[in-house]
């Protein structure tokens, strides 16, 4: 369809003309709707129907994240919450599609681990918090380790059913035209989870997220989690509601890098 | 004519955790090189059995299969198989599906495999989807697919597993005249499972009856019409009696 036709039928003109319309409507009050809610939240602030000091505004929001900025730590918060997301993110991925990749290679490994998967995936990882300090210390290394337990079981379990899920007629037809185990991996079985596996990216960045705050309020000495829990000790929940605007703005950028990926693999499946 | 591939006394019996299940209790066919022989039998006779046998993908519990005399092996060049439904790939193009066999006996750079394939796909009027993803194709192309990926390993053998079942009337009958002929054509010989019993006659020169499970060879019923397409035989005055032959045979 990439061929452009000039000759449009008045009923292709209409059609166009109302998908134009709904696209301008949607993206419209997409807008309108923060611009309400913000105009809202700030004009009851003003005139006192919520207490601001605990509920903040946007303009003290605003105001609090150029004063953050400007004493300069506000970029070391940032970005020591980026890394470690990031570097959770990617370790748990490419660990739970390497153990994956085991247990569907041994069927036996599977069995014998299944029960353990089920538990470890039910518990809430955060229990782990104090054992995680006592072994690798506070800061940024237990952070990445939280980030990695919240993600790695449900990674694995994920990749996992994908990969059984693939249809054994399939893996016949390989084994007809001679196919080794390394070749029914490579060829059919990784490639046919892509889609499943560009959910499980989706997931893990909002869970990386979740895993990188949560190691953060334990312990540590920067962050955005840090941040959230030094602004409400000192009882200044401005700068919690900045670190929450802030974090909302780069979990939502991470997850639009991914989301383009969906469009591309999702379609395959 | 020469027998290329022969079923002796074979049983098979599947285990499971509950049971054993014989699934063919003592089967002997041959086929004749070049033929295009049909396996007919009531549905979970261990038709498919039979066809996973002969590729080497089970081992019978006792029999042998003989393939130009010689018992079968695992991992056999000679036997290609052709499934139900087509299986391509969607991550690959049409023209990544047909060396996918290739590819996995790492024949993929001999260039005159390559050429053999693109032949194929010109003769086949595929040629121009080369580079498209099987979802862009019809349910008929799509099987045309499948049986050049098979025939691209130049297998002397093909067996085809109901492979037209999915497709719907109209076109079912232009693919298996499009079969037969490219069956034909490139001179292999086929043994078709199939519960289409005019599908049957009028794609083979034989046609085997099974029993229920577990299965044994019921009657064979050698097939003589005129009309050079499955489409053609299909008008001959014989078709109703063989039919009704087979029919009741089935009952
Ligand atoms: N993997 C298996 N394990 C146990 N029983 C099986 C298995 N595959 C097939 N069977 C049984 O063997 C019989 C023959 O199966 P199959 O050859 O697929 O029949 P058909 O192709 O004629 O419909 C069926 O009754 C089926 O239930
Ligand atoms: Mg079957």
């Amino acid at each position: 369809m990439k061929k452009v036709n000039n000759n449009f039928s008045s009923a292709r003109r209409n059609f166009l003309r109302r998908q134009r319309k709904d696209k301008f409507f949607v993206g419209f009050w997409q807008i309108a709707t923060l611009v309400i809610f913000l105009g809202l939240w700030e004009l009851l602030a003003g005139v006192g129907a919520i207490d601001p000091f605990f509920f903040s505004c946007p303009s003290r929001i605003a105001v609090t994240i150029v004063d953050l900025a400007g004493s300069g730590n506000l970029f070391i918060h940032i970005w020591t919450s980026l890394y470690e997301t990031l570097i959770g993110f990617l370790i748990a991925t490419a660990l739970g599609f390497i153990i994956a990749v085991l247990l569907w290679w041994s069927e036996r490994l599977r069995k014998i681990l299944e029960p353990y998967l089920i538990i470890l995936n039910s518990l809430p990882k955060i229990a782990l918090g104090p054992m995680i300090i006592f072994w690798v210390g506070s800061g940024s290394g237990a952070t990445i380790v939280m980030c990695v337990l919240i993600c790695v079981i449900i990674t694995t379990i994920s990749m996992l059913n994908a990969f059984i899920a693939c249809d054994s007629d399939k893996i016949l037809l390989m084994k007809s035209m001679h196919a080794n185990k390394f070749q029914i991996l490579f060829k059919l079985i990784i490639p046919n989870a892509l889609p499943e596996f560009v959910s499980v990216l989706k997931i893990n960045v909002g869970m990386s997220w979740v895993g990188t705050i949560m190691g953060e309020y334990l312990s540590s000495k920067a962050g955005l989690g840090y941040l959230i829990n030094y602004g409400s000790q000192i009882l200044k929940l401005d700068i919690v509601m900045a670190s929450i605007v802030l974090l909302c703005v780069l979990a939502g950028g991470m997850y639009f890098l991914v989301a383009p990926l969906e469009k591309r693999y999702k379609k395959n499946g | 004519m020469k027998k290329l591939l022969e079923l002796n006394n074979v049983k098979y019996f599947y285990q499971t955790k509950e049971s054993e299940i014989e699934a063919l209790s003592d089967v002997n066919f041959s086929l004749e090189e070049r033929a295009f022989t049909s396996l007919v039998g009531p549905s979970g006779c261990g038709k498919t059995t039979i066809l996973s046998l002969i590729a080497g993908l089970l081992v019978p519990s006792s029999g042998e299969i003989l393939l130009d005399g010689q018992k079968i092996q695992k991992h056999d060049a000679r036997i290609g198989y052709m499934f139900q439904r087509d299986h391509l790939f969607e991550w690959r193009t049409i023209w990544q599906n047909i060396i996918l066999g290739l590819e996995l006996q790492k024949k993929h750079k001999d260039e005159k495999k390559l050429e053999f394939a693109e032949e194929l796909l010109k003769k086949y009027d595929l040629y121009a989807f080369k580079s498209k993803k099987p979802r862009q194709l019809s349910g008929g192309m799509r099987q045309r697919v499948a049986l050049i990926r098979t025939l691209v390993l130049e297998p002397a053998l093909l067996l085809l597993d109901e492979p037209f079942s999915a497709l719907d009337f109209q076109t079912r009958l232009k693919v298996c005249d499009d079969v037969h002929e490219i069956i034909k054509r490139e001179q292999k010989t086929a043994l078709l499972v199939t519960h289409d019993i005019s599908e049957a006659i009028s794609m083979s020169d034989k046609v085997v009856i099974l029993t229920k499970r577990p299965a044994k060879v019921k009657k064979e019923v050698l097939l003589n019409l005129s009309g050079a397409t499955p489409l053609g035989r299909r008008e001959d005055k014989e078709f109703g009696n063989y039919f009704e032959l087979i029919w009741r045979e089935l009952l």
